[in-house]
C-alpha cells in the first residue's frame, strides 16, 4: 500500500486570469446580501399588494422566505452555469478548476464549490451546527421539565421550541452522514475523481444552508406551536411561523432530493474499473438505499407542504374538517415520508458503521449480501408501514392489523443486520480504537431501540403508549443512541482522513463514557414517565412525574456535556493533533489508499480494483493495479482530467 | 485461486470448530457465550416479569391489562434474542479483543464471510417469534374490537383545551369522567376545534378527537378507582392543561352520579338498570 504524498498539482495550477468568471466575485457575502435584497423586495411587494387580502400576513412571509431562498442561491453561483449556457456559452476548463477551489485556498468553504470534499466538510460543519441547535432547544426543554410548573419558558415559546428541536434535528440526522460522508468520502472508494454532479452537490449544500435561516426566523413569527408533525388543522391555523417551517421544508426537501440523485449516479456511473457491483463497498450501499429512498419518500413531503401553504395563503383547505378537508390526509401524507424518513436517517450510519465493525475487527464484513438483501427489503418494507404512526387517529381502524403485520415484519431484516454485525465481531481481533466503542454503543442502544419498537407496532399496546414519553424515549435511543452513535462511530473513522489530523483518543473516551451512560440515564428516565401516562410535548405535568422527569433533565444535561466534550476533542485535534498517516487503521478500501489531505481529483493514477475491500486475513490480492500516487502524475493526470472528470465536460 | 479460497475456508471451518468443539463444554468460546446468554435471558425475563407492573400506571379496564400482559409477554419473548446480542458483544470484548500496543492494528482475524446455516437459523427464528408476535397482537386486537350488547355509550368531546362527556339519553354533560365498573363502555369522540387525542390511560385505550368526524374505541372498565384523562396529540397552547378527572364506581355509585349531575330520576334509572343487568 503505498502512502506516497501526491504532489498537490492542481492547487499549483496557475489559472488565467479570468477564470471562474462570476464565481471569482461570488461567496457567501454576496449569497446573503442578495437573499437579504430579495426577500427585502418579495416583503415589500407582497406588502403592498397582497396584504389586504384574507391571508395577509402568510402572502408576505412565504413571498419573503421565497426571495430569500432564490436570491441566496443564485448569489452564491448556483445559476451561473446553466445561464451561461442558456446565453450559448459554456464554462471553460479553467473555469470549472475555479469553481472547484482552486487558488482560493480556505475561502473555497465559503463559496459555491464543487469539489465533493469541500461539499462534504461543509456538510459536517453545517450538521454540527444543526446539533448545537437542536441540542441547545433540548436543553430548554429539560429545564423548563425539571420542574412540573416551570416558570423558565412560556407556553407558547415551549411548543416553538419542542417544534424547532423536533425538526432541526430530523434535519440534522437525515444529512449527517449522507452529507458529510456520502460527499466526502463514498466517491473516494468507489474510485470516482468526484460526484456525478458536482454543481448539483454544491447546490444541495447551499439550498439546505439556505432552508436553515427561515427556520430560526419562526420563533420571530409567533412559533410553531404544533410540533415537528405540524398536524393539521392546528398547523393551518398557526401563526405566520408555520409558512417560513413550510418554506425550510420544501427547500430541504429539494436539497435531499437533488444530493439523493447524485449519489445514485455516481455510484452507478462513476465507479472506478473493476469495481463491480458486489465488490463496492458496504457504506456505499448504505448510501444507495438511503437515496433512493430519499427520492421515493421526500416528493411526498414536498407535496404535503405546498397544500399545507397553499390551505394557508390561498384557503385550499386540503387539510381543514371545517370546510370539506381532512387532517388525516396531512397525517398520511407525513407518515408516507415519515417512516421512509426513519430509514433515510439509520442505514446510512449503520452501513458506515459496519466498515468500522469490520476494520477494527480485523475481519471482512459477515454476510455482505445478506445486508444488501436486509437493507433493500428493509427499504421495501418501510414503504408500507406509514399508517402505524395513526393507529390510534380513528383512520380506518380495519386497517390496524395489516400494518402491525408490515411494521413487525420489518424487524426481520433489522434482526439480519445485526447478526451481520455479530458475525463481524465474531472470533474477530477486536482493536478497541476510539471509532469501534461507538460500535459496541449502537448495539447496546439499538437493542434497547428496537425491542420498544416492537411494543408499539403492537396494536393494543400502542393504545397506551401512543402520544407519550415512552415513544419518545424509543425514537432518541434508535435515532440518538442508534443512528447517532453509529455516525460518530463513522465521524472517528473518517476524522483523520477528513481532517488530516488524528482524533485525541484520550479526550475522545472521556466523551464517550459520558455520552454512553447520559443516554441511559436520559432515555431510561423518559421511558419512566411514558410507562406512568406522561403525555408528549407538555410544558407542564403532574407531579406524579417529577422523580421520571429530574432523572431525563439531569442525564440530558450530561449528555450535552458528553457531546461538548466530543466537539472539544475534535477542535483540540485538528489544531494540536498528530498528523494522521493516509491508512492510520490499515483498512482496505479506496479512501485510505489516496494522501492526506486528498488532492482534488483524489486519484493522481485511476485505480484498477481487483477485490472487495474486506479481504482481512485473504492473500492480498493486490487491489489496486495502478497504485494512485504512483506514476508521473504531470503526465498522468491532465488528460484523465479532460476526459473523465466531470466538471471538465459541460454536464448541464 | 480457488484451492488458495478452499484452503481459507478450511481455516474458517477448523476455526468455527475449535469455538464449538473441544471439552468440556463450558471451557468452550461457545459454552461461556452460552453461559452469559443464560444469566443475561434470566435477567431479561425478570425485568420482564417485574417491571412492567410496578411502572405502569394503575390499570382499570381489561384493555389495560392487556397493555400490561402485552409488555410481560414481549419483554420474555425479546429477552434471549438481546440477551444473544449482548452475550457475544460483551464476550467478543473480553475475550477477543486486542490486547497491548494499540497504536497498531492486531493481525488479521479469521476470514469468516457468512455462514449460511447460521443465517438461516436466525431468519426462521426471528420470523417465527414475528408470527407468535402478530398472533398475540391481532387476537388481543379483535377482541378488544368486539361490540357487546348492555354498551354504555358515552360522547367524549374535545376542545381547546376541555374534555366534555355527555351520557346520551340522561341530558348530563360533565367535565369529569365517570364510568360503572364492568359494564362495557363505548366512547364516540370528536373534536369542534383540532386534533385532540382521548386517553384515559388508565383504561388502556386512545383514540384522536378529529374536527367534524366520530372516531369510537370501547373499553370495559374492571376496578374501581380514579385515574386522570390526559391529550395524547399537540392541540396549542395549553396542551399541558388538558385533562380531565376520571373515577370507576359502582352502578348504585353511577346512577346517583347521573342524578346529581341533573339527569331525570327516570333516564338516570334506566341507565341504572341497564348498568345492573
Amino acid at each position: 500500500m503505498t502512502t506516497a504524498e501526491a504532489p498537490a498539482l492542481l492547487e499549483d495550477t496557475k489559472l488565467g486570469p479570468r477564470a471562474g468568471g462570476l464565481y471569482r466575485r461570488q461567496n457567501i457575502f454576496t449569497g446573503l446580501g442578495l437573499g437579504i435584497l430579495l426577500g427585502f423586495v418579495g416583503w415589500v411587494l407582497s406588502h403592498q399588494f397582497l396584504q389586504g387580502s384574507n391571508w395577509g400576513t402568510d402572502m408576505v412571509v412565504t413571498v419573503t422566505m421565497v426571495g430569500w431562498v432564490l436570491g441566496f442561491n443564485i448569489g452564491m453561483g448556483s445559476l451561473n452555469a446553466p445561464i451561461r449556457w442558456l446565453l450559448g456559452h459554456d464554462q471553460s476548463y479553467d473555469d470549472e478548476l475555479y469553481a472547484a477551489g482552486v487558488e482560493q485556498g480556505k475561502a473555497r468553504y465559503w463559496k459555491f464549490c464543487t469539489d465533493h470534499k469541500v461539499v462534504g466538510t461543509q456538510y459536517l460543519v453545517l450538521v454540527m451546527l444543526l446539533f448545537g441547535v437542536g441540542g441547545t432547544l433540548a436543553m430548554m426543554m429539560r429545564t423548563q421539565l425539571i420542574t412540573p410548573h416551570s416558570s423558565f419558558l412560556s407556553a407558547n415559546t415551549y411548543n416553538a421550541i419542542v417544534s424547532v428541536h423536533g425538526m432541526v434535528m430530523i434535519i440534522a440526522t437525515i444529512i449527517m452522514v449522507s452529507g458529510p460522508f456520502a460527499n466526502f468520502i463514498m466517491p473516494i472508494m468507489i474510485g470516482a475523481k468526484d460526484m456525478a454532479f458536482p454543481r448539483l452537490n454544491a447546490l444541495s449544500f447551499w439550498l439546505i444552508a439556505s432552508a436553515i435561516p427561515p427556520m430560526i426566523a419562526t420563533f420571530f413569527l409567533g412559533g410553531v406551536d404544533a410540533g415537528w408533525t405540524t398536524y393539521a388543522p392546528l398547523s393551518v391555523q398557526a401563526p405566520a411561523a408555520m409558512d417560513a417551517f413550510s418554506m425550510t421544508m420544501i427547500t430541504f426537501v429539494l436539497s435531499v432530493t437533488i444530493a439523493g440523485v447524485n449519489t445514485i449516479v455516481t455510484v452507478f456511473t462513476m465507479r472506478a474499473k473493476g469495481m463491480s457491483l458486489t465488490r463496492l463497498p458496504i457504506f456505499t450501499w448504505g448510501t444507495v438505499v438511503g437515496s433512493a429512498l430519499s427520492i421515493y419518500a421526500m416528493p411526498a413531503l414536498l407535496l404535503g407542504f405546498t397544500a399545507m401553504i397553499t390551505d394557508r395563503v390561498t384557503g385550499t383547505s386540503f387539510y381543514v374538517a371545517a370546510v370539506g378537508g381532512t387532517g388525516w390526509l396531512w397525517e398520511n401524507i407525513f407518515w408516507i415520508f415519515g417512516h421512509p424518513e426513519v430509514y433515510i436517517i439509520l442505514i446510512p450510519p449503520v452501513a458506515a458503521m459496519l466498515e468500522v465493525a469490520s476494520t477494527f475487527a480485523r475481519k471482512p464484513i459477515f454476510g455482505y449480501k445478506v445486508i444488501i438483501a436486509g437493507f433493500a427489503a428493509i427499504s421495501v418494507l418501510s414503504l408500507m408501514v406509514w399508517a402505524h404512526h395513526m393507529f390510534t387517529t380513528g383512520w380506518a381502524p380495519d386497517l390496524a392489523g395489516p400494518f402491525m403485520l408490515t411494521t413487525e415484519l420489518i424487524s426481520i431484516p433489522t434482526g439480519i443486520i445485526f447478526l451481520c454485525i455479530i458475525g463481524t465481531l465474531w472470533k474477530g481481533r477486536i482493536w478497541t480504537r476510539l471509532p469501534m466503542y461507538f460500535v459496541y454503543l449502537f448495539l447496546w442502544n439499538f437493542i434497547i431501540g428496537g425491542i420498544t419498537g416492537i411494543y408499539l407496532s403492537d396494536v393494543p399496546a400502542d393504545q397506551y403508549f401512543h402520544g407519550d414519553m415512552f415513544v419518545t424515549a424509543h425514537f432518541h435511543y434508535t435515532l440518538l443512541g442508534g443512528a447517532m452513535i453509529a455516525a460518530t462511530a463513522a465521524l472517528c473513522y473518517w476524522f483523520p482522513k477528513i481532517t488530516g489530523k488524528m482524533l485525541n483518543e484520550r479526550i475522545g473516551k472521556v466523551a464517550f463514557w459520558i455520552i454512553a451512560i447520559s443516554i441511559q440515564i436520559t432515555y431510561f428516565g423518559q421511558f419512566w414517565e411514558g410507562f406512568q401516562g406522561m403525555p408528549r410535548r407538555v410544558a407542564y405535568y403532574d407531579p406524579i412525574f417529577l422523580r421520571a422527569n429530574q432523572m431525563t433533565s439531569v442525564g440530558g444535561y450530561l449528555l450535552m456535556a458528553g457531546w461538548l466534550v466530543f466537539l472539544y476533542a475534535m477542535i483540540h485535534s485538528i489544531r494540536h493533533g498528530k498528523v494522521a498517516p493516509a491508512n492510520p487503521w490499515h483498512a482496505k478500501s479506496l479512501e485510505w489508499k489516496v494522501p492526506t489531505p486528498v488532492p482534488l481529483v483524489n486519484f493522481l493514477v485511476d485505480p484498477v480494483v481487483t477485490s472487495d475491500p474486506y479481504g482481512y486475513g485473504e492473500p492480498d490480492p493486490e487491489v489496486a493495479a495502478g497504485q494512485p500516487g504512483i506514476g508521473d502524475p504531470e503526465q498522468e493526470l491532465v488528460p484523465t482530467l479532460s476526459s473523465d472528470h466531470p466538471t471538465a465536460g459541460g454536464e448541464s | 485461486m480457488s484451492s488458495e479460497h478452499e484452503s481459507f475456508e478450511q481455516e474458517a471451518k477448523d476455526i468455527e470448530e475449535a469455538v464449538f468443539s473441544g471439552k468440556p463444554f463450558f471451557s468452550r468460546p461457545a459454552g461461556k457465550i452460552f453461559i452469559i446468554w443464560l444469566v443475561m435471558t434470566a435477567v431479561g425475563v425478570l425485568i420482564g416479569i417485574y417491571a412492567p407492573h410496578h411502572l405502569l400506571t394503575t390499570l382499570h379496564s381489561s384493555a389495560g391489562s392487556d397493555v400490561w400482559a402485552t409488555m410481560v409477554f414481549f419483554t420474555v419473548l425479546a429477552a434471549p434474542v438481546a440477551a444473544l446480542v449482548y452475550g457475544i458483544a460483551f464476550y467478543s470484548l473480553i475475550a477477543w479483543r486486542h490486547r497491548g500496543n494499540q497504536e497498531e492494528p492486531p493481525e488479521d482475524g479469521p476470514p469468516l464471510r457468512g455462514n449460511g446455516p447460521a443465517s438461516i437459523l436466525w431468519l426462521v427464528t426471528s420470523t417465527v417469534l414475528v408470527v407468535v408476535l402478530l398472533v398475540w397482537g391481532l387476537s388481543v386486537w379483535s377482541a378488544q374490537q368486539v361490540s357487546h350488547p348492555n354498551t354504555l355509550q358515552v360522547n367524549v368531546t374535545g376542545q381547546q383545551w376541555l374534555w366534555t362527556f355527555s351520557y346520551p339519553g340522561t341530558g348530563v354533560e360533565s367535565r369529569s369522567l365517570v364510568l360503572p365498573v364492568n359494564r362495557p363502555v363505548e366512547f364516540n369522540v370528536t373534536s369542534v376545534d383540532v386534533t385532540h387525542g382521548f386517553w384515559p390511560a388508565a383504561l388502556g385505550v386512545q383514540v384522536d378527537a378529529n374536527p367534524n368526524t366520530t372516531t369510537v374505541i370501547r373499553a370495559t372498565p374492571n376496578s374501581l378507582g380514579t385515574f386522570t384523562v390526559r391529550c395524547s396529540q399537540l392541540c396549542g397552547l395549553y396542551h399541558s392543561f388538558m385533562y380531565a378527572p376520571g373515577s370507576v364506581v359502582t352502578s348504585t355509585q353511577f346512577s346517583a352520579w347521573l342524578q346529581s349531575e341533573g339527569a331525570t330520576p327516570s333516564s338516570a334509572d334506566q341507565v341504572a338498570r341497564l348498568a345492573s343487568s
